[in-house]
């Protein structure tokens, strides 16, 4: 017990106290490390919604027969278009699109059924494309419902000779907050990891305490890890509280090992503890610190995948995502949440955000260091 | 008015001096425009993906070759007998196709054969895309096989409109100056605001015969022409880079960014009076207006997949408006009668920023 006491007495927990006492006191940062969170994870997790359903649809019946009414009943069977509006004329329709009301509109001509006993019948569709993801998906669907639709007509025998099975693993429900949340937490720990540290740190230089701070007996080293170590555990507290509104508010399933979540997750801690060091050895106060902060998250974030798969981006920032340990740790986060993956899938991304946490903190200690002396 | 010209000229002279402010209003709207335009895509190109052909006939092979000639999917090598589940669990692919044996038995004997098709889900919008394109293969196959007819009853006229080719940066660009244009004047506008509080000479600013409409006035004068300069970079920029030509009457987009931009620096000077430290500041349109920007915007997913209370918010977003212009002018080419209630918003949720900001300040004041 008293060895316990003994290794406690180390000048060193004296600064780690002081730190912490500093952090309690520290308001601002208190609500710093909740609130952002909080709100980023709730609106990114709920706002965000790939879905293509309930698009607008605008019909013109000219031919108005019961094939044709048929063919647009069965457009608009399964939620993906809903009927909004039956113009009178082509030009009320196309002008509806226009101006953004409608998404998509058919037109059945006059001599549709004429044409259909000929088996030359043709139907105008026009779909907005501005939003080219939602019109691929939506075009899709059109397609397949025509094609089932002259199955239907051809022939009596509706089951047709191959039959695609989809199966959608890891998330079989495509619930979108599974694909955005996990993300979220990433881009939530970065922003706060960096902040946090850089405004503890250039808070010393700001004041001119880091002087005194250097006078005490403490190696510099000392003095550093006295800082990282309450905001580890402090940021650590943040990967929790987030992973439990992930799991509690939008239910992402949690299929892998915690503790290698832990593990890894502290690492990336260590990456984002040592961009803010690093951050605040470039700026003298602290609001400098949150302005700079914007040239490094940003990027940081946007190429990451979080919100935007890294699949679909342009092949040259597909390349600079590698530079990006946000993105790893958004791989690793998915794999241990979604798809309940071991370090024998993820040692790659383990690998090179371990290789990111040494290199950073090694950089920042140095340079830390050297402005010390 | 002679009080808020100089009041805008003491701005812009302050903000000249200040270089990190001044990076921070050109090369972070450029920074931001690059990394937004460019690297937000939604659609998922080169899906890489495995078949497990069981069949190893002409017929499964037929399929396999269509299937890699959408030019959708790049092949990967896996070993034949390991379950495909593997490569998709290990990162491998992300989509697999297995062909029963009995493919082409069952073809031929008239009966129902399965193919089954895993899919990566995590990204479910690309999960969805996925789908769509391998049913699609499947139909053109059954078509070109004779299984199905081949000549349809009905066809489907479709176009694309606005955007035949379906171009992403023309979705994105445009949403992009909305987040811009939201984020950065309305940043530099509430620093300018707060910094006045910080270092205590808003003191100065109360004993003098200033009013609160006034200081507002001058400031947001200052901040809107600073404003005018970055739109001229960001837009001149973007039209060059992303190739997202004006294709309507230029009054819409000149007059739609001015009150944007009026709202933008509004905004700011709001923060700014709410706030009490810079950093305060910083971190409130940081986060109010990435957050307000970004997610209830329409910018990336459609406005109308927001579910219902949530739903409401992007009413009062003028984002939200600005997107519906920028698309209007840029992809679109509609004209006025698409955008007039877009302009009636911008116009309103300006008054009411403004009034805000005006009451909070003039209650600090000293009566006069």
């Amino acid at each position: 017990m008293k060895f316990i006491w003994r290794l406690f007495d180390h000048p060193f927990w004296a600064l780690v106290r002081k730190e912490i006492s500093q952090i309690l006191r520290n308001k601002q940062l208190i609500v710093l490390l909740i609130i952002p969170p909080t709100m980023q994870l709730l609106l990114y997790g709920s706002a965000l919604n790939p879905d293509v359903h309930n698009l607008r649809l605008g019909v013109i019946d000219y031919a108005n027969v019961s094939a044709s009414r048929e063919l647009v009943s069965a457009m608009t069977a399964n939620q993906v278009f809903n009927l909004v509006s039956v113009p009178t004329s082509e030009k009320a329709l196309s002008h509806e699109v226009e101006v953004g009301k409608l998404d998509a509109g058919v037109i059945i001509p006059p001599d549709f059924a004429r044409k259909l006993d000929q088996n030359t019948a043709e139907v105008q569709v026009f779909i907005d494309a501005v939003d080219a993801n939602t019109a691929g998906i939506a075009s899709n669907y059109l397609n397949q419902i025509f094609q089932q639709y002259n199955i239907t007509l051809a022939t009596s025998n509706v089951i047709l000779p191959i039959s695609t099975q989809v199966i959608f693993l890891y998330n079989p429900g495509l619930i979108s907050s599974w694909f955005f949340v996990p993300g979220v937490m990433g881009l939530v720990i970065t922003l706060i990891g960096t902040i946090a540290s850089a405004v503890t740190v250039v808070k010393e230089k700001d004041t001119g305490t880091l002087e005194q701070l250097l006078m005490t007996p403490s190696e510099n080293w000392q003095i550093l890890l006295a800082k990282i170590l309450p905001l580890v555990f402090l940021l650590m507290g943040d990967v929790l509280f987030a992973l439990t509104l992930a799991i509690t508010i939008f239910h992402v399933p949690f299929r892998g090992n915690f503790f290698l979540f832990l593990i890894l997750s502290s690492m990336y801690v260590f990456v984002t503890i040592s961009l803010g060091i690093m951050l605040a050895t470039l700026c003298r106060s602290q609001q400098q610190v949150l302005l700079t902060s914007f040239f490094i998250n940003l990027p940081l974030v946007q190429t990451s995948g979080a919100i935007a798969p890294i699949e679909a981006m342009p092949t040259f920032f597909q390349y600079l995502s590698y530079c990006n340990p946000l993105r790893h740790y958004i791989t690793i986060i998915r794999g241990i949440l979604l798809k309940g993956e071991g370090l024998a899938a993820l040692w790659t991304p383990t690998l090179i955000l371990a290789s990111f946490a040494t290199v950073l903190l090694t950089i920042s200690i140095n340079r830390f260091r050297r402005q010390l002396s | 008015m002679n009080r808020i010209f100089a009041q805008c000229l003491k701005e812009i002279v302050q903000f000249r001096r200040d270089r990190l402010t001044l990076a921070l209003a050109f090369l972070l709207p450029f920074l931001t425009l690059m990394i937004f335009g460019g690297a937000i895509r939604l659609e998922s190109k080169n899906i890489s993906l495995i078949v497990q052909d069981f069949d190893q006939t002409n017929l499964s092979r037929g399929y396999i070759e269509i299937l890699y000639n959408t030019n959708q999917f790049v092949p990967q090598k896996w070993i034949g007998t390991q379950p495909a589940r593997d490569a998709i669990d290990q990162g491998f692919a992300k989509a697999a196709v297995i062909i029963p044996p009995q493919f082409s038995r069952d073809i031929q004997a008239g009966r129902t054969t399965n193919i089954q098709v895993l899919v990566d889900a995590t990204d479910v919008n690309n999960a969805r895309v996925i789908k769509g394109s391998i049913e699609q293969v499947t139909n053109f196959f059954m078509q070109q096989q004779g299984l199905i007819p081949a000549n349809n009853t009905i066809t489907a006229q479709m176009r694309l409109w606005f955007n035949p080719g379906r171009l992403e940066s023309l979705y994105i660009v445009p949403g992009t100056y909305a987040v811009v244009f939201w984020i950065f004047p309305s940043l530099l506008a509430a620093i300018a605001m707060v910094r006045e509080k910080d270092k205590g000479t808003i003191l100065q600013v109360y004993t003098s015969s200033i009013s609160a409409s006034e200081l507002l006035l001058g400031k947001g004068l200052a901040y809107l022409i600073i404003a005018i300069g970055e739109v001229l970079l960001v837009m001149g920029l973007g039209t060059i880079i992303f190739q997202v030509g004006l294709v309507s009457n230029p009054v819409i987009l000149i007059f739609g960014t001015l009150l944007f931009l009026i709202n933008s620096v509004l905004f700011g000077l709001l923060i700014g009076v709410r706030t009490g430290t810079q950093d305060a500041a910083v971190q409130a349109v940081s986060l109010v207006g990435f957050t307000t920007s970004l997610l209830l915007s329409g910018f990336i997913y459609p406005l109308n997949n927001i579910p219902f209370p949530l739903s409401l918010v992007p009413n009062i977003i003028p984002a939200r408006y600005y997107v519906d212009i920028t698309r209007a002018v840029f992809v679109r080419g509609a004209g006025w009668e698409a955008v007039w209630w877009d302009f009636l918003m911008l116009i309103f949720l300006g008054l009411i920023y403004f009034n805000i900001s005006r009451r909070v300040l003039s209650r600090m004041q000293l009566p006069n």
